[in-house]
């Protein structure tokens, strides 16, 4: 018999930066979030701004670009950018401290503001970028797969794997049970107050069925032998791209190089 | 003593937390082969019986059991985890029945013979078979969310009857379905008693139960009122008495027969009603 089914579950990626290893991307993944609090420890001008984080985000789209995921990383990469630009405007204008650095009105920068509004926002985009490029490149049973051969425990991995397909299950069920709050005459559009006060008769339905359903859920994965004390098939093989090793040296050579920089850096001054 | 798949010995159990059992002092038997249907009102016992059946009670709803459930002869304890391969267990509600870890319908049906540790060449071979048999075939790459109610309970079925357990539990596969998805299932459990599997089905639809049905146990709070033969039982006008609804053509064929209408025995199924009311029609108007 052909192996149809089976070879069709599979997932070739062409790309051998996007077909790395899971766990090769989760150490890229780590070596740019340090790299990154790294940066964040070089204060530049008089007012010790982490300005280097700014251009270090410019190695996401350029991962995104050699991955071949830039377009569809474009939606997640902007509310990313929404999310940081509400922290960068909350901290520039919220935070007093040191110089005025301009003012209109009752708005006035300080340089604390700018100081804290570069550093939390321009931390935030560039840790989050890097995991939606993880995310875009990685499909969740790939990073089940590599967490269940990298020894993590079955049932962990199910709950990592089963966490995430939830986000969208949950996602569909809020919005029937706001279409049937609607057909009962719960308003669910309109300004903030409105929608938050439909938030609690829809909330509730969602996560009590949801607790409801993972009792039957359970019941469902031992019928399905989900306790049983042998050794699991697994019909989903992960793929080698042949660039894991250069790719982990590269990373770490990079913050290596970066934290030595610092610390002469830090010499120096 | 017959040939016993699943043997209840007195059995009462209670849940956590409540002061009556919910199963008080059952006995029966369960013969390999046969085809049970349970029926009784609801809260009369038929899903706590099923689970108590499987083991799940009071494993997973703790609770407090007294009495033996004996499994082809063993206890239930004594299997540990491989009760899965003996029994399986297809619940009520479909979307619930969804492993939630499996992006394919075809990965969904292989997932129980992956924890089984099945090869992988006899896992797409045995998917395959099952998913024709359960008429899924087309839905293989879909995404087992993306289902209606009637294909996630076929899928469900499916990702049962693919472990090949010699006993199956059924409970209430059909109360959320359309007709077409319930004509659908009952196709697949028609061909599951012709394998000679040991069914064990929960059923509001006496129609259904009086057709395959080999034997019918009644429940009412808790107890067995009566098993016997469905010919036997669903022809019995005191049922309704007990929340049990008849088979429509049994009420009618009672109705006739208090009319004077010359009826030997109550028919339970349709087909029995064609040959019943033939019958009386004959004998009414003289002919043979």
């Amino acid at each position: 018999m052909e192996n149809n089914y089976i070879e069709k579950i599979q997932i070739h990626r062409k790309n051998r930066i996007a077909g790395l290893y899971p766990s090769a991307k989760g150490f890229i993944v780590l070596a740019y979030s340090i790299s990154t609090f790294i940066l964040g420890t070089f204060h530049l001008t008089d007012m010790r701004l982490d300005l280097l984080l700014i251009p270090w985000f410019f190695v996401i789209p350029v991962l995104c670009i050699i991955s071949g995921v830039l377009a569809k990383s474009m939606k997640a990469m902007k509310a990313v950018a929404t999310v940081s630009a509400i922290i960068f405007a909350a901290q520039l204008f919220l935070i007093p401290g040191g110089k005025v650095l301009w003012s209109f009105g009752f708005l006035k920068i300080y340089v604390y503001g700018l100081r804290s509004a570069i550093r939390l926002s321009f931390l935030v985009l560039d840790v989050a970028g890097i995991f939606v490029w993880l995310f875009q490149t990685t499909s969740n049973k790939e990073l089940s797969r590599a967490m269940e051969d990298s020894g993590m425990n079955y049932k962990a991995a199910y709950v990592f794997m089963s966490s995430l397909q939830m986000i969208d299950i949950l996602g569909k069920n809020s919005k029937s049970i706001m279409n049937a709050q609607r057909a009962r005459g719960v308003e669910t559009e309109g300004n903030l107050i409105i929608r938050a006060k439909a938030f609690f008769p829809s909330l509730v339905p969602l996560i009590l069925g949801a607790i409801i359903g993972s009792e039957e859920r359970v019941l469902t994965l031992e019928a399905r032998g989900f306790s049983m004390q042998c050794q699991k098939t697994h019909l989903f093989k992960l793929d080698h791209s042949g660039l894991e090793k250069p790719a982990v040296i590269l990373s770490t050579l990079i913050t290596s190089a970066l934290l030595a920089g610092r610390v002469i850096w830090g010499i120096m001054r | 003593m017959g040939d016993y798949a699943i043997e209840c010995k007195n059995v009462t159990y209670t849940y956590p937390l409540a002061e009556n059992p919910a199963i008080q002092d059952l006995s029966a038997g369960f013969e390999k082969g046969g085809f049970y249907g349970i029926i009784g009102e609801n809260g009369a016992g038929k899903t706590t019986l099923c689970v108590i059946l499987r083991g799940f009670a009071p494993d997973f709803y703790k609770g407090e059991l007294t009495g033996q459930v004996l499994v082809e002869g063993k206890t239930i304890p004594e299997y540990k985890t491989e009760l899965a391969a003996k029994i399986g267990y297809v619940f009520q509600n479909p979307f619930n029945q969804i492993s939630g870890v499996k992006e394919t319908v075809f990965e969904e049906v292989s997932y129980g013979l992956e924890n089984f540790g099945v090869p992988v060449d006899e896992i797409e071979e045995r998917v395959i078979n099952v998913m024709q048999m359960t008429d899924i075939e087309e839905l293989a790459y879909k995404s087992p969310f993306e289902l209606s109610g009637g294909q996630m309970q076929r899928v469900a079925l499916a990702s049962v009857i693919v472990l090949e357990p010699d006993i199956l539990i059924i409970d209430e596969p059909t109360s959320q379905l359309d007709p077409e998805g319930t004509d659908s299932v009952f196709r697949i459990i028609r061909e599951l008693k012709e394998k000679k599997k040991t069914i064990i089905l929960v059923e509001h639809k006496v129609d259904l139960i009086a057709e395959y049905a080999d034997e019918v146990l009644v429940l009412k709070n808790g107890k067995l009122i009566a098993q016997g033969k469905p010919e036997d039982i669903l022809s019995d006008m005191s049922l309704p008495e007990q929340g049990v609804a008849l088979p429509q053509v049994a009420v009618l064929g009672n109705m006739l027969r208090q009319k004077g209408f010359p009826i030997d025995r109550i028919p339970i199924t349709e087909k029995q009603a064609a040959e019943e009311f033939q019958k009386a029609m004959s004998r009414r108007s003289g002919r043979p």
